[in-house]
Order: C-alpha cells, then structure tokens, then sequence
C-alpha cells in the first residue's frame, strides 16, 4: 500500500526483463532463507520425533547413553504390562467425554446463537475456562472436589447424593470427575467452533423450511445438523484425539491415582519416560497410542460420512 | 361473462390480503408471547451455564481474600477480607513470586515474537513466491500437521539433552539455555504458518509486482506490505500464543533443573507442594496467574475468537 506504483518504472523494468517473480537462483535462494528458521526449528522438533520416536520405540535408550537395539522387546514388555492395558483403557474410557462435549457445544453455540440482548457476555463467560491454564483449572477443580467444598455441596442439594465424598479420592468416581473438568473447559472452544458453522448455514434454508410447515425439531435434523456436519468432523475428531491424549489435566489433579484408577496412556509414556528412565519403551507405548489414535481418526471420519454437508 | 374473471380476481385478493393480514398479526402476537417465553427460558439456561462456567473462579477469588475459616466451604461472600495470602505469595518465602513472574515474562516475549516472526516470514514465498520445491514443502508440513506424534515429549527432551541446552558449567549462560530449552520446542507453529499464508494470499498481487517493479527488495515488501495487510491476523495469532506460552506449564516443569526459572503457571504447582499448609496462599497465587490473561483476553477477544476460527479451518 505504502508503495507506488509507477508506470515508467514498469517500463524500465521490462527494458531490463522481466520481474522479481520470476524462477531464478537468486528468487530460490531468498525464498529459501525466508523460510530457512522455520523449517530448522520444524525439523529438529517436529520431524526428527517422528522419525526418531519411532526408531527408539525398539530401541533400549536413557537419554544418557545411546539408544541399543531390542527389536520387539518394548512391545513384548507392554503387552504383558498390566498397568500399560489399565492405562489404555482408562484412555480409551476417557472417549465417553466426546459425544457429550460435542452435543452440549452445539447446544450451547445454538443457544448463544439466539439474537438476544447480552449474549456477549454469556459467549465471553464460557470461554473463560478454554484460555486458563490446566495448572490454573486443575488446582481450582481439586479444591472444588473436597469434601466439605462446593461440588458436593451441590450434589447433596440436589439429592444425588446422601453424604459427602472426596470425589478425586474414589476410585469409582475420580477418571469422572476429572471428565467433568475435561468437559468444562472445552466447551466454550468446540462452542466458539460451532457458532462459526451455524453462521455459515444460509439462514434462507431455515426460513424456507419453517414456511413450509417444518417443526423445530425438523429443522434441526434436516437442516442445521447436516449443515454443521463438515464442523462436526473436525470438532470430534480434535476431541477424540485430545481424549485418547488425556494428560494435563490428570497430571495436575490424581497423578494417576487412587489406585490407579486415572491412570491413562499418555500418563503411561510420561511416568516410564520421567520417573523410570525408560525412554524406549516410552515411545513404544507412544507408538500404540498414535496408531489407536489414528484408527479412531478413521473411525469417525466414516461416521460423519467425511464431513460432507451434503450427505 | 367475459369481463368477470378479470374483475373478481383483485376484489377477491384484496379480501384475503386482509384476512392475511389478520391472521398474520394474530400469528405475530402469538408467536412474540412465544418468543418470549422461550427468551425467558434461554435466558435462564445461559445463566445456569454461566454460573457453573464462572462460579469456581469466584470461590476462589473469594476464598483467597479470607484470612481464616472454612476454606472449601460453598460460599457466595468470603467469610472474612485481608491481603494475608497475598502477601504471603509476594513475600516468597517458599517459592519466589516475583522471579517466577520474571520467568513467564521472558518465555512469553522470547516465545511470541520469536513464534510469530518466523511463522510470518516462513508463510511469504510460500503464498506469493514461486521457486522449486514449493508444494513439495507445502505437503510436506500439512503432513506433519496430522501425523500423531505422542513420542514427541521424550524425543524433544532427549534433543534438548543432546543440545547441550541443560549443562551447568556457566552460570550466565546456562540460564539463557535454559529459557531457550522451555521455548524453543513450540517456536515452529504450523498453524501459525497457515493462518498467516492464509492472510497473505488475500494480498493482491499487484502490489507486490509493483514493488518488484520498482526494485524493493523482498524484505522490505514483507516489511511495508505483507505485514501491515496480514495485521489482524498477526494480531490474532500473537494473542493466541500469548495464551498458550503464558498456560503451558508441562514442558518446563520437565525441562527445567532449576526451579528458580520456572514460568508462574509451573511454578504455581510448585506453591501447591510446598505450600500445602497453606491452600490460601496458592489460590491468591492462581488469582494471579490468571489476571494476566484475563486482560489480554478481554481487549483481544474478538481477535482471538477469529484466530481460534482460523486455526482450524486452516
């Protein structure tokens, strides 16, 4: 904007040949140098994990010493590894948090989509927790959790319990009430995510659709849910990951615990990688939960039809 | 006979435009008690969400100001008001507040415009140059992009190691090391790279030409016009960052042999260890590990719902 376009020196330009746009050395060069920070830093700690990740997922390694050879060892440990199944299953447990963060996100993103005076506020105030950090959220949920403290307060006053629990101390209902959190601080993002799909259906189709007698619940079925079906994929494909991954939020509230009942599997890798110095077998068990996660990408990617809003 | 059909048609329109008309109104009326029937009832739900979405920052803000009492009790007012716990955390007898502030100011400034800097300088020949390799390179980070890396934890921990970025033989220099070990991991964000291309290849490429033209060199047509035209979305994706190095906690507590360095988010689980005595003390500590982001988030919010938008449709 700042540079003027003059013609006589688009001329002279075209007396010497031609513009900078063209493939020459030089261009590859610059282009090249551009870019040359990024791809370095992308390499060495993007690409190489990879690569060397899953190299050392055979290999026996400290960090220390170089990585041995073991072939199939790590996997063979694993297999027979009680606590790796446990963790395993716990995360896949964790799944149940999707359909729920993802039928509430499209509630609450319709509901925020209403027209109404304030919504603002009620958009930004369930947001709040997405951009708090999960040292911040787990730290306040485990003072929520006590037993004289809120949460049980509130269950008691319900009626859905007789008597105070420490939830995260119950083997039976911790990996739950660490799902809970899970779910409060990511509704507001799939909501966010979901508002921006709502808005690009063609309010034409609703209109339409209500004057030629279609109910509510017609309209959400025929029209909005297919509409929202490309953001649907995304969305449950982004919380499926993230769920099989669960880790942050176990770190800071149970540590795995009580008795190991939100052990998950990416606790698994850290606490073989970090506390036993197992790096190999770490990355083993790293190696499993990409390709589970990856199955579970296609999984869903068949379920939303690919994301297509017309099917 | 013949002049009826076309006089009837009009009167017989005009007759039910005004039942129409009647009927329409009827309609709105009721469809206006309807609506606000279901307004009211919206209105309630949103603040039920609400309540639960906020409620537990306001216990803990609460709570924090207490001095004594019932501390995780279900409250609405803080039993009694005093700055106890908060001098507490500033005094830092147990954990130090202030060097911890030090530390995630460092990591975010370093972290952000490093991050934002090569993410805006990578996406230029990428979206307005042509030079062999160019979707070769494209393809290959969208690959990344998806590729599930779970062994990145360990693999990036062994690299800093091997790095050298952990020794302890020069204490001036070990320090800055150790600030680059936290951030350096994070620095190449992908989804930077293709929000920011995203902005650029909306720049005309006219303008660029013209510059060409007129013997600007590429950096400097970064400079004056792919920079100041990507603006909101260099905004957008600065505030983003912002948020994530300012949040992330895991990769220094992991990283980092000196506690002294760690950032306010790492060093906050640190307060809830040693200070245990004392839960007070680390909810006014996580008052404060949340002010900050609150207020960029309040002056940034549109941008960064933008950027939250971008980053995955992108």
């Amino acid at each position: 904007m700042t540079i003027p376009t003059r013609r006589e020196s688009r001329r002279e330009q075209h007396k010497r040949g031609g513009t900078g746009a063209q493939v020459t050395v030089r261009n590859t060069l610059i282009a090249y140098a551009f870019m040359l920070p990024f791809l370095i830093l992308l390499v060495v700690y993007h690409t190489w994990p990879v690569f060397f990740g899953t190299y050392l997922a055979f290999t026996k390694y400290n960090v220390i010493s170089p990585p041995e050879w073991v072939g199939l060892d790590n996997f063979r440990e694993l297999t027979s590894d009680e606590q790796f199944w446990s963790g395993l299953r716990n995360s896949l447990k964790y799944i149940l948090v999707v359909p729920i963060i993802q039928g509430l996100s499209i509630a609450v993103a319709m509901l925020v989509n209403r027209p109404m005076k304030g919504i603002g506020f009620f958009r930004t105030a369930y947001y709040v927790p997405v951009v708090t950090s999960f040292a911040v959220v787990g730290l306040i949920w485990t003072w929520m959790y006590q037993q004289e403290g809120p949460v049980n307060f509130v269950l008691q006053a319900l009626g859905l319990m007789k008597e105070p629990h420490s939830l995260l101390n119950n083997p039976f209902t911790a990996l739950y009430a660490v799902m809970f959190v899970t779910l409060w601080k990511g509704i507001g993002y799939y909501m966010v995510l979901y508002l921006a799909g709502l808005q690009a259906i063609a309010p034409e189709l609703e209109e339409a659709a209500v004057i030629d007698g279609a109910t509510r619940l017609q309209v959400f079925w025929n029209i909005t849910l297919p509409g929202l079906r490309p953001t649907i994929l995304v969305c449950s494909l982004l919380s499926t990951i993230s769920a099989i991954k669960v880790f942050e939020e176990i770190y800071v509230m149970t540590s795995g615990g009580p008795a190991g009942s939100t052990y998950t599997a990416l606790f698994y890798t850290y606490s073989r990688a970090f506390v036993d110095f197992k790096f190999g077998q770490a990355a083993a068990a790293g190696l499993i939960i990409a390709v589970i996660s990856i199955l579970f990408g296609l999984v869903n990617f068949r379920l939303t039809r690919g994301g297509r809003a017309d099917a | 006979m013949l002049e009826q059909p076309a006089t009837t048609p009009p009167q017989r329109q005009a007759a039910t435009a005004q039942e129409t008309a009647h009927v329409a109104s009827g309609l709105r009326a009721r469809k206006r008690r309807k609506d606000r029937l279901t307004n009211g009832l919206a209105y309630f739900v949103l603040g039920v969400i609400a309540l639960i979405m906020l409620y537990p920052f306001y216990w803990t803000l609460i709570t924090s100001f207490e001095p004594t009492g019932n501390i995780y009790q279900a409250k609405l007012w803080p039993s009694g008001f005093s700055f106890k716990n908060y001098v507490e955390v500033f005094q830092g007898t147990t954990v130090p507040f202030w060097r911890m502030v030090l530390n995630s100011v460092i990591i975010c400034t370093l972290g952000v415009t490093l991050t934002v800097s090569f993410a805006a300088l990578a996406a230029y020949p990428l979206a307005k140059m042509r030079f062999p390799g160019r979707d070769l390179i494209f393809y290959a980070i969208l690959t990344l992009m998806v590729l599930p890396n779970e062994a990145g934890l360990i693999v990036n921990y062994s690299t800093t190691v091997n790095l050298g970025l952990l020794r302890q033989d020069n204490p001036v220099l070990n320090v800055l090391a150790q600030y680059a070990a936290v951030v350096l991991p994070g620095m190449a964000s992908i989804v930077g790279l293709f929000l920011i291309r995203q902005a650029y290849l909306g720049v005309p490429m006219e303008l660029i030409e013209a510059a060409r033209i007129d013997g600007a060199r590429e950096l400097t047509i970064w400079r004056r016009v792919m920079l100041p035209l990507a603006l909101p979305t260099i905004v957008a994706f600065s505030i983003l960052e912002f948020v994530a190095y300012w949040n992330s906690f895991l990769w220094a507590r992991i990283v980092l042999r000196d506690k002294e360095l760690l950032p306010l988010s790492a060093g906050l689980l640190e307060l809830s260890g040693t200070f245990s005595t004392n839960s007070r003390a680390v909810m006014a500590g996580a008052v404060l590990t949340i002010l900050p982001i609150l207020i960029v988030f309040a002056f940034g919010q549109k941008y960064f719902m933008k950027g939250i938008e971008g980053a995955v449709k992108g």
